[in-house]
């Protein structure tokens, strides 16, 4: 090997280590990046040559710089981020709702509903008395506005979650877009040889931002493009292929209970997905504001309205064949008046229309025959409606059992959200922490390299003025 | 493992807020006194704080009633004793005047104190407590016996409750206790026919009243018992519905309310553990080969 060999060796090594010192660099200053993944330099040595009769080498070549990941590590991640998703819309959605039912804490209709048994209770002692009947019916009333306002937030929070899906489905169409136009100028880079790393990185940032609002699969195809499809499980319709991304919209026309519409373009009229995506149960914020709106508050609604028809119901059939201070006989207590006839049906809302049947206090109907007003005999009756066991829906129990048991369901509902939230969160954290053992960066590392790159850079240099030195030991000799 | 930078400071981070989380649910304990402060907490627990409640407040309703109950049940003991009195002094007149020694005026003056004591027996039959008339059934405002002794009240019992299934009548019928409804005398109307053969010295009359008096006697007596024996029972209920309500509370506070020494000692360990955890935190964060390249 000639004196030109030794320089060009250091030379090669000299850009080798720079290129190396380059990546650790961009390490260290990504070091707490969202999304970045630590990228090594792979060294490989050059060609060697026997020249000199024995097989030496021409020194070293950055093969390439190669990005760490785990695919497979990334798959669960965003899986679990989609689960996180829709169960923390849940929870949130719960933790309104709880206050509403929190009778531990406050009052609400429980404890409304207590007094006015108990106003009853002390007409039926003093069934002439003036105050007395203005409790019943002040009592009466204040009933009625829990129900009314507990009803009214369930109706407000639903409407909430119909108007946050338009918000949700437009963030998740515009992600969509950037993942389609990554893969473009992925695909353009590398088939030209170049190194897509950082867009890479942006892009499984964004897949998994897509995934905490809506489930999506992924794979990635052979020209380094992700295609993308609807659902966490299953190979839904298609949301990005190459270049090219659909869009979510939300029907406005129905706005109670508006669908979730996929459009291949501006122009299609687009196909209903939205019992795809309730049907997932990894769907994102976007499967959890649909359980919330469909399911969770509706159920909710619906055992109100339930208790309101059979408190109205109860006391309206009693209340209806007593007789008043005056006479009067055949008023309903509440309104409006629901069919008594069993099966039991009521307009869902029930809880939201209940009102007051009766104004003057004459016509509360404590007796249960006309002429005589020290009759106690219907109040009494109604007092002990509170502990009268009544058949709702094939359950024996009791009116202050049936609300019972649905501040029970509120808890049940409140607790398996909390522990889901706190299980998926520990899942995702441990995720991450092993995606981060993998592809983060640790400084220590990184200057520990750093030192051994410089001294190998320092090396290199030592050696190209080594062969400057023997150059001008063969040029003294001329001399 | 391969321990990375981010993820000491999100582990740091994750660590630090679920300490601090702890704490301020402990010390929401502590400060409350309940471990149940919302359905969440635990459900089936909050389902049965409300059955407890619901329980008591429905007792402390019963022992109102029972208040009531016991004044309208006293107020009818007391004017039944004085009917009593009254028809024991009709009974001994009756028996004095039946001797021949007597002359018509004296008969006239007694007649005259008969005729007080059925005045007496119509007041007493008009005995108010709380402004209601508690012999009169359910016509209870207005007096049930006239001033000739005629009941227009009714016989029907006023019942209260006393439990979620259980009530007693705490009246007693006046057309029952003094007119003799449903077989029994009419009190009333006998010292009536007292006075009047005593005030036409009518000595057979007066003889043809002694035994109908000696029932009338028994009858108030047995009244009364009747009365008393409500009384008792209602006074049961009272001792019974006390006692239950210890229990009550006692199982309630077991399903609500925190162990304080528990809550305390958490509290102190999980300031402990909030505090090294921040400790940590810091000491690791200070950890870096940059520290010792010179």
């Amino acid at each position: 090997m000639s004196i030109m060999g030794v320089l060009d060796i250091g030379s090669k090594a000299l850009a080798a280590q720079k290129t190396a010192i380059e990546v650790t660099g961009e390490n260290i200053s990504n070091v707490h990046t969202p999304g970045y993944s630590r990228q090594t330099v792979v060294l490989e040595t050059a060609p060697g040559s026997v020249d000199s009769r024995y097989p030496i080498g021409s020194g070293v070549n950055v093969a390439a710089v190669q990005r760490s990941h785990d695919t497979f590590l990334q798959t669960q991640i965003q899986a679990e981020t989609s689960s996180n998703g829709k169960q923390t819309v849940v929870q949130n959605a719960l933790a309104e709702v709880e206050p509403l039912f929190n009778e531990t804490a406050s009052t609400g209709i429980g404890a409304s509903l207590q007094d006015y048994f108990t106003a009853w209770q002390d007409l039926s002692v003093n069934p002439q008395g003036t105050t007395e009947r203005q409790a019943v019916l002040s009592k009466a009333q204040t009933v009625i506005d829990d129900f009314h306002r507990v009803s009214q937030s369930l109706k407000d929070q639903t409407q909430q979650a119909n108007q946050s899906l338009t918000g949700l489905t437009g963030d998740i169409s515009a992600k969509l877009k950037q993942v389609a136009g990554l893969n473009d100028q992925i695909r353009v880079l590398e088939t030209g040889g170049g190194s897509a790393s950082q867009l890479r990185d942006s892009r499984d940032q964004l897949l998994q931002g897509i995934s905490q609002k809506v489930g999506i699969s992924y794979r990635e195809q052979s020209d380094g493009t992700m295609t993308v499809t609807l659902g966490s499980n299953s190979w839904g319709p298609t949301l990005v292929q190459g270049a090219s991304a659909s869009a979510l919209t939300v029907n406005t026309t129905g706005s109670a209970s508006a669908s979730i519409i996929l459009k291949k373009t501006p122009a299609d009229p687009g196909t209903d997905v939205t019992s795809l995506i309730t049907a997932d149960s990894k769907s994102g914020e976007l499967g959890g504001t649909l359980q919330v709106r469909d399911q969770v508050l509706p159920g909710f609604s619906g055992k109100l309205d339930e208790l309101a028809y059979n408190v109205a119901t109860q006391v309206n059939t009693l209340h209806s064949t007593g007789y008043g201070l005056t006479g009067g006989t055949g008023v309903n207590f509440f309104t409006p008046p629901a069919p008594v006839t069993p099966p039991a049906t009521y307009a869902s809302g029930y809880s939201g229309l209940i009102g007051l049947n009766i104004t003057s206090t004459n016509d509360i109907a404590a007796a249960t025959a006309a002429g005589a007003t020290g009759d106690n005999r219907n109040a009494l009756a109604l007092a002990g409606l509170k502990n009268k066991s009544i058949t709702v829906a094939g359950v024996q129990t009791t009116l202050p059992g049936l609300y019972n048991s649905l501040v029970g369901e509120v808890g049940v509902a409140v607790q398996n959200s909390q522990q889901g939230v706190t299980q998926s969160t520990a899942m995702l954290k441990q995720l991450d922490n092993l995606r981060e053992s993998i592809v983060g960066v640790s400084l220590d590392e990184e200057l520990a390299k750093l030192l051994s790159f410089q001294k190998a850079y320092e090396g290199a240099a030592k050696l190209i003025t080594t062969g400057q030195a023997m150059i001008d030991t063969v040029l003294g000799m001329v001399q | 493992m391969r321990v990375t930078d981010k993820s000491i400071a999100s582990n740091s981070l994750s660590s630090m807020q679920l300490n601090l989380e702890r704490l301020v649910k402990l010390s929401q304990q502590a400060s409350t006194g309940l471990k149940i402060n919302a359905p969440g907490d635990d459900p089936s627990g909050a389902q049965k704080v409300l059955q407890l409640q619901g329980a008591l407040q429905d007792n402390d309703q019963f022992a109102r009633n029972i208040v009531t109950g016991n004044a309208w049940l006293g107020g009818a003991d007391n004017a039944m004793s004085a009917m009593g009195d009254a028809v024991v002094r009709a009974h001994e007149i009756a028996m004095e005047m039946a001797n021949g020694t007597y002359n018509a005026t004296d008969r006239a003056t007694a007649a005259n104190e008969v005729k007080q004591l059925t005045d007496q027996m119509v007041q007493l039959g008009n005995t108010q407590v709380g402004g209601k008339y508690i012999f009169g059934g359910f016509k209870n405002d207005s007096a049930p016996f006239d001033a000739t002794g005629v009941f227009v009240g009714t016989d029907d019992a006023v019942n209260i409750a006393t439990g979620s299934n259980s009530a007693v009548a705490i009246n007693f019928s006046g057309g029952k206790l003094l007119k003799g409804t449903g077989g029994g005398v009419d009190i009333l109307s006998e010292l009536q026919n007292l006075s009047t053969a005593l005030s036409t010295n009518n000595l057979t009359g007066i003889k043809a009243t002694l035994s109908t008096l000696d029932t009338a006697q028994s009858q108030i007596t047995t009244a009364r018992a009747d009365v008393g024996s409500r009384m008792y029972r209602i006074e049961n209920i009272s001792t019974n519905m006390d006692s239950a309500n210890v229990d009550l509370k006692k199982t309630l506070s077991g399903i609500q309310s925190i162990d304080p020494l528990k809550v305390y000692s958490d509290l102190a360990n999980q300031q402990t553990a909030y505090q090294a955890a921040l400790t940590a935190t810091a000491k690791i964060s200070q950890l870096s080969l940059l520290n010792y390249l010179k």
